[in-house]
């Protein structure tokens, strides 16, 4: 069984089908994809798997328990964490609160009233490794809405990292990232690769295939091919369509 | 109770409702139309009420020859002159306020809320100067006061007409939102600014127009209203809190939530009234706080800046 | 760099504010002021800070929080009247009563956000003032509840009677002091910093684990509950209880205060905001009879120029530009 598995997922906005039995599984420990063009229903794919939507059929299964409909706080608290396309900080934060506010220790620590925020000395450490780990070591105490927007990917990963989740969905990471950014951002998953079971929509097709263990290619709402990078450029669905072309 | 027990209570919540809901409406267009919460809605349906009172009683600042003649003229000339000239000297306090609010678009809607809350208390805070604390009475034309006796009850005579009055001034904003140019127009602005922009009108202007329009649906209710409510500093406040009551129910942004909205507020109103009228008001806030619980955006509401 | 970040739990700022506040009873006469300003003052003060939990700590824009400070006056009246007339007592009634009513509230609306928050706690107030003008039973309507003794202050063999203007002022500071104190330590506990991330961003503090319905209903039954103490020093420094501080007139004001001060952006503006508001009541007042007006208009400038309020123009962001922000 694989570490996370979603069954015959089925969504409709009023008379407008988003997803049509869609069934994905993701194996522990690898890099998956999704990837498929704009509007193919990638990002409403992830937000039903993350919880923000509930699916109108279909089951979502994480490390064997069946988790579809729960909450987005309860889903995040069982392992499970995501970036968001648009970007989506603490803005007033420092780079380092944003961090801090979203590692285990504090969230265990959320009644507490009185004490110090992050007076532990182990959250202390803990943002900062992080932080170098993404390469935001020297920004610790910037706020994060004047970060540059490279800065500012980097920084929702680390946020997403800070859970310590067993899975991290990726929301098309490269978007809005010139080549340079790409490029440091590939090193960053590559790095992550075997830390934590990683899955990544994106439509910037390189970026997918160099990565990826799996990919699974998403269109009009559907599952319309999956496989390892090498079988989906011999694949004639991917190979018709638009995608093909970019591969 | 019986059945023909309830029939007062039932009417007169059906005409209380037609004057919520033209009390809600130009609430409604401003902040539908605008995203704007405009909380001075009701010191402008006050100012309304007390020019209306200027008018018709007359106390207008006038030489006093002038001021002879025109008491001279029958109550009803000088309420119907009310009725029509009182929104005309409202309108450009909603200019006004337009002008001031302006800082605060594309901002938080909580600035614009708190802005109006300001600009409400420093309008009821101008009413108690110029008129003092005292209650008035907006004298109504023979001819629609009184009352009258059917199924062997009196019934307020005035109460009918300003329901009419109230379905006629709903009608014509319908008609100018729903059937001109400038409905469109304004329609149109309201999802989506650039569209307008595009079209070569100015944004700008079409602002200043839906809050005066606005405005002046919040004065002509209080000049209808002033009979039956009474005239005095508070009235404001005590307004605003039905409308925005009203809005939120029937859903912000719908022309007819608003209406059925009033209906449903003024029914309720009503009938609570046949059993306990002491705490009818309240029965208003209870069908809200019911409502929104299971319905979250209101009957009618589609998703809207309330949710930012 | 790398150190514990904590931050310290007593500031120079509060200490000067506390020294300050004690020196009122001295001078405010000599100013042709009186005695009881200073303790109305102090009473607005803490309702603030306990307002501002919610809107300047929280994001969560009240707009009828004068529901709860209401609740605590009526409580610590009832409490005194029919139950048992200790001081000790009545004020924890005063944050019971207030802090029930906020549950009650929260149950309903800690699923919203922005606007709908605020019109709703707006119907809430509203709910809440009408029952106390028409319950003329219990809460003497509009009348209000009179009668309402300035019970002594009983600190185990000490003493302290509190009918004097200046020894009330003394014990409103420590209490003041108190609330201050334990509102600074929450704004920059785990707990206040999550409230502060779930202000940005809600869907963020979701996605990051967590359930952010609890933490802004428990913020408002706080806030109710401290509110409501306020309340309860109000109710015995006016010796009465009245519907009308539930108004939304008075809801508003508070707002105004807060805002005026600057609490969203300094812990200490609505401190600074309930001094402004209530100078401008009796100084304007004194020379005209609309000071609501010009109140209104500077509030309404404020609104338009200067959001953050009289506290954002001389006291700069909590937390430094790091040097090498712009490299």
């Amino acid at each position: 069984m694989a570490l996370f598995e979603a069954h015959q997922l089925h969504l409709r906005f009023g008379d407008r089908v988003v997803l049509e039995d869609v069934s994905l599984a993701f194996e522990a420990g690898r890099l998956s994809g999704i990837m498929g063009p704009n509007g193919a229903g990638k990002t409403t794919c992830f937000n039903v798997l993350t919880g923000r939507y509930r699916p109108d059929r279909g089951r979502v299964m994480f490390d064997g328990a069946d988790i579809t409909g729960r909450s987005p706080q309860a889903i995040a608290r069982l392992g499970i964490a995501r970036s968001f396309q648009l970007m989506n900080l603490f803005d007033e934060f420092t780079v380092f609160e944003n961090v801090a506010i979203a590692l285990p220790q504090t969230r265990r620590r959320g009644a507490d009233p009185i004490g110090q925020a992050y007076g532990d000395a182990t959250v202390v450490e803990e943002a900062h490794e992080l932080l170098d780990t993404v390469g935001l070591g020297a920004r610790a105490d910037h706020i994060a809405k004047a970060l540059p927007y490279g800065e500012r990917r980097a920084l929702e990963i680390a946020v997403a990292l800070a859970s310590r989740p067993k899975l991290l969905f990726l929301d098309e990471p490269t978007a809005g990232l010139g080549s340079d950014g790409r490029a440091r951002l590939a090193e960053l998953v590559r790095r992550l690769k075997g830390q934590v079971t990683l899955v990544v929509i994106e439509h910037d097709m390189e970026f997918l295939f160099s990565l990826a263990d799996t990919i699974s290619v998403i269109h009009w709402g559907q599952v319309i091919a999956r496989g390892s990078p090498d079988e989906l450029r011999t694949n004639p669905w991917v190979k018709n369509s638009n995608l093909g072309k970019l591969a | 109770m019986s059945i023909v027990g309830l029939l007062p209570h039932l009417v007169n919540g059906l005409a209380l409702g037609l004057l919520f809901a033209l009390l809600a409406l130009g609430f409604m267009l401003i902040l539908g139309l605008m995203e704007q919460i405009n909380l001075a809605h009701g010191s402008l349906f006050a100012l309304g009420a007390y020019f209306a009172h200027a008018i018709a009683t007359p106390r207008l600042p006038l030489p006093p020859d002038m001021l002879q003649v025109w008491a001279q003229v029958p109550l009803g000339w000088r309420f119907t002159a009310a009725m029509f000239l009182a929104p005309v000297l409202v309108a450009p306090f909603g200019v006004i306020l337009e002008r001031l609010m302006r800082r605060t678009y594309g901002r938080d809607p909580l600035y614009g809320l708190l802005l109006t809350f300001g600009a409400a208390m420093v309008i009821e805070e101008l009413i108690r100067i110029a008129w003092g604390t005292r209650d008035y009475m907006l004298p109504v034309p023979r001819g629609i006061s009184g009352g009258f006796l059917m199924l062997d009850l009196i019934w307020s005579t005035y109460r009918f007409w300003a329901a009419g009055f109230a379905v006629i001034a709903m009608a014509v904003v319908w008609l100018v939102i729903e059937r001109t140019r400038f409905g469109a127009l304004v329609k149109a602005g309201a999802h989506d600014s650039e569209i307008v922009q595009a079209l070569g009108h100015n944004l700008e202007k079409l602002r200043v127009w839906v809050f005066v329009l606005g405005t002046v649906m919040a004065a002509v209710a209080g000049v209808i209203l002033a009979p039956i409510w009474g005239i005095r500093p508070h009235m404001g406040v005590d307004a605003v809190i039905p409308a925005f009551v009203i809005i939120v129910l029937g859903g912000v942004g719908s022309f007819w939530g608003a209406v059925l909205g009033g209906l449903l507020v003024g029914m309720v109103v009503g009938l609570s009234g046949a059993y306990a009228s002491e705490w009818s008001m309240l029965s208003m806030y209870l069908l809200l706080i019911l409502i929104v619980t299971f319905r979250s955006r209101g009957l009618f509401g589609k998703k809207s800046v309330l949710e930012a | 760099m790398r150190t514990g970040r904590t931050v310290p739990t007593l500031t120079p700022a509060m200490i000067a504010i506390w020294l300050a506040f004690a020196t009122v009873p001295l001078w405010i006469e000599k100013v042709g002021l009186y005695q009881y300003l200073g303790v109305e003052i102090l009473i607005f003060a803490t309702y603030a800070l306990a307002y501002n939990l919610v809107l300047g700590h929280s994001g969560l824009p009240s707009f009828g929080h004068g529901a709860f400070f209401g609740l605590g006056a009526y409580g610590f009246g009832l409490a005194q009247l029919n139950l048992v007339p200790d001081l000790w007592f009545c004020l924890a009634a005063a944050v019971v009563v207030a802090s029930v009513g906020g549950a009650l509230v929260a149950a309903f609306i800690s699923h919203r956000r922005g606007i709908y928050y605020s019109l709703l706690t707006i119907a809430f107030g509203q709910v809440f003032w009408f029952i106390a003008i028409k319950s003329h039973a219990i809460t003497g309507g509009e009348d209000g509840l009179l009668k309402i003794a300035r019970l002594p202050a009983r600190f185990g063999v000490a003493t302290f009677d509190l009918t004097h203007n200046i020894s009330l002022f003394y014990f409103v500071l420590a209490i003041f002091v108190v609330v201050s104190l334990l509102l600074w330590r929450l704004v920059h506990s785990p707990f206040g910093r999550i409230l502060k991330a779930i202000k940005q961003n809600e869907t963020r503090a979701r996605f990051v684990g967590y359930d952010v319905w609890r933490f802004k209903a428990a913020v408002l039954v706080l806030s109710a509950g401290l509110s409501g103490l306020a309340g309860g020093l109000f109710a015995m420094a006016q010796s009465s209880a009245f519907p009308d501080v539930m108004s939304l007139h008075y809801s508003g004001y508070i707002v105004m205060m807060t805002l005026v001060g600057g609490g969203l952006v300094t812990f200490w503006g609505p401190v600074l905001g309930a001094i402004v508001f209530l100078l401008a009541r009796d100084v304007i007042g004194a020379v005209t009879t609309g000071w609501m007006l010009w109140f209104g208009l500077l509030f309404v400038a404020l609104v338009i120029h200067k959001p953050e309020g009289l506290g954002g123009m001389f006291i700069r962001p909590a937390r430094p530009a790091p040097a090498d922000a712009k490299k």
